[in-house]
């Protein structure tokens, strides 16, 4: 099965071009959690407001600090953040949303989706503030704040998902060999909401850096580091007054990423189709 | 020889406001090791909820069941709890569903699933459970079983996918086969091919088989006996050859006669049975059959016949032909 998604993968050139993309950020992000990179981004190194040099690849920001460097210690932020989110969120709402799914109309799914319900009734801005003061400015506070709030819509997905699947004669026949319930849930009915689970990943990945660009704005998000969120906040004001290099390195940055991680999630959609919906 | 398959006094029904509709109505049978028995009826006369409850896949919310026993290999699948019910499935009854196409899951190769259900109920190496899932391919007839265990179900030819289906039910070598319409989604080619491999495996390993089908030919070709149903009884139990040759319920004959016969001087005379199957859920009273029947008379519409034959075997009629 490995080998064929590499081959369907690989005559994908969307696909291998998100590929190439994630994988220059993921290093650039592996370079900068190793120390190799991005260390010197809170050091004045300049003048206040430089333009492109040598010396500072995309000039300088108010405080003179290197912009290139911000971009770079930035991209390990936005995977930090993404990638926990992500994971997080879609592993709840993938075994939340197939436990509801599973157990439809019993008193799990209804507890679940009260959680749900209420979860989705607070605004979100809102309960990232309440989240943050709780914790008293712990720089966890922002992604905790995601993760419980983003899984919900995995969980519905999935649990809809789930409730069709059940019904499927392959489950029927998981029981005649009898494969306990939950056991069935893991072996049988999640895998097949794998497809979903993968798209669903990749709006949750987009969601969560987009999300902390504003709560970056507002303050709620990045504590100790710097972030393409937070490069943003600050260039709204620079743009006015003429100065681009917050905003062209990050916002950049953040689109290339961003459609790097489409156009793949997109080609794995159909490279790890092993049901032939597809081709 | 004791029975593989003995079932009691089955009842099935259907939980409704206004009370319980019978869906199969205290039926018994038994089926020796290495014998095939065919349950033929229309459709929505209770066979596959037979099959269920042998399956111990009942009761589910909304169908109730109740037995004098079903015992497999003289172990009753309802007094068992359920894991032990568990450890039963796979291992000593297995079932053939009707659409291979459904009932293999679309995201895991057939060897993968041939081997889960090795695994669930013995255990042993991977190289062991890879063995025998090839074994089992090639006792189906497989001639590249590790091309068929590689592939996906989507990959494999309606006809392939039963085959698969049929060596992932005899894996772990039941003593009891139920197959509920395997031939049903199949052209007839396969079909032969079908049940001549389940006839093969039926004696290498003397499984005690049952046929559930609408499709008399199917049980003419597999089974040494068959029992007709008709709204969750059982008429009439005998061995095909008496059927075809001598059929003595007045249904079974009806059912026969329906079947269209080749050179038969008019074609275009196709001849049915009168009336329609009563629903469920207002069935006449004595003989269920007794309205649609040429030979009725009053008794037939008070009281139930039933089998009154020794062995078993025999019409459910107060006037058999």
């Amino acid at each position: 099965m490995t080998q064929n998604t590499w081959r369907r993968l690989r005559s994908d050139p969307y696909g291998m071009s998100g590929l190439v993309l994630v994988t220059v950020f993921a290093l650039l992000a592996t370079c900068v959690w190793t120390g190799l990179l991005g260390h010197g981004w809170s050091e004045v190194s300049g003048g206040r407001y430089e333009g492109a040099s040598s010396g500072h690849w995309f000039g300088t920001n108010l405080l003179g600090q290197d912009i290139f460097g911000r971009t770079l210690f930035g991209t390990a932020t936005a995977f930090e953040v993404g990638l926990l989110v992500t994971f997080s969120s879609t592993l709840l709402g993938m075994a939340l949303g197939g436990l509801a799914g599973w157990y439809s109309h019993g008193w799990l799914d209804e507890i679940i989706l009260w959680l749900k319900g209420v979860l989705d009734s607070i605004p979100f801005y809102l309960f990232a503030a309440a989240v943050a003061y709780a914790l008293q400015g712990s720089p966890w506070a922002m992604h905790l704040a995601m993760i419980i709030t983003f899984w919900t819509t995995t969980a519905r997905i999935i649990r809809g998902e789930v409730m069709r699947i059940k019904e499927r004669e392959f489950i029927e026949a998981a029981r005649a060999i009898g494969l306990p319930g939950l056991k069935t849930v893991f072996r049988h009915v999640l895998p097949n909401t794998f497809h979903i689970l993968l798209v669903q990943g990749t709006i949750v990945f987009v969601a969560a850096i987009n999300t902390e660009v504003i709560l970056s704005f507002l303050g709620l998000g990045i504590q100790d580091g710097v972030s393409w969120g937070l490069m943003l906040a600050e260039s709204s004001q620079e743009v006015l007054a003429g100065h681009f290099g917050n905003f062209i390195a990050a916002g950049t940055s953040l689109f290339l990423l961003l459609m790097g991680f489409n156009l793949l999630a997109d080609a794995l959609q159909d490279a790890l189709d092993v049901r032939g919906a597809l081709n | 020889m004791t029975a593989a398959l003995r079932v009691k006094n089955l009842s099935v029904w259907i939980e409704s406001r206004s009370g319980r509709i019978p869906v199969v109505d205290r039926i018994s049978f038994s089926i020796k090791a290495g014998e095939a028995t065919g349950l033929v009826g229309e459709s929505g006369c209770g066979k596959t909820m037979t099959a269920r409850a042998i399956l111990g896949q009942l009761p589910v919310a909304g169908i109730g069941v109740s037995s004098d026993g079903i015992e497999v290999n003289g172990k009753d699948i309802y007094s068992l709890n359920a894991r032990r019910r568990r450890a039963l499935l796979g291992r000593d009854i297995a079932m053939i569903f009707q659409q291979p196409a459904t009932a293999l899951d679309p995201v895991f190769t057939i060897g993968q699933q041939i081997g889960a259900v090795y695994r669930r109920h013995f255990g042993g190496s991977q190289q062991n459970i890879r063995q025998t899932t090839l074994e089992s391919l090639q006792s189906v007839g497989f001639s590249r079983a590790e091309d068929i265990a590689a592939a996906y179900p989507h990959q494999l030819s309606g006809g392939m996918r039963q085959l698969a289906m049929i060596a992932m039910a005899t894996v772990c070598k039941p003593a009891v086969i139920v197959a509920d319409e395997p031939t049903t989604a199949l052209d007839s080619s396969s079909r032969a091919l079908i049940l001549q491999q389940l006839k093969h495996l039926q004696t290498l390993h003397q499984t005690a088989m049952l046929y559930i089908s609408h499709d008399l030919s199917v049980v003419r070709q597999a089974c040494r006996d068959v029992m007709v149903m008709y709204c969750g009884r059982i008429m009439e139990t005998t061995d095909c050859q008496s059927l075809f040759t001598h059929a003595r319920h007045p249904y079974s004959a009806g059912l026969l006669a329906c079947i269209p016969q080749l050179g038969a001087t008019r074609p275009a005379a196709i001849s049915s049975i009168p009336g329609q199957v009563p629903g469920a859920a207002d069935l006449p009273g004595g003989c269920h059959f007794a309205p649609r029947c040429s030979r009725a008379e009053a008794r037939c519409r008070e009281s139930v016949p039933v089998i009154t034959d020794e062995d078993g075997c025999g019409a459910a009629c107060f006037r058999p032909l």
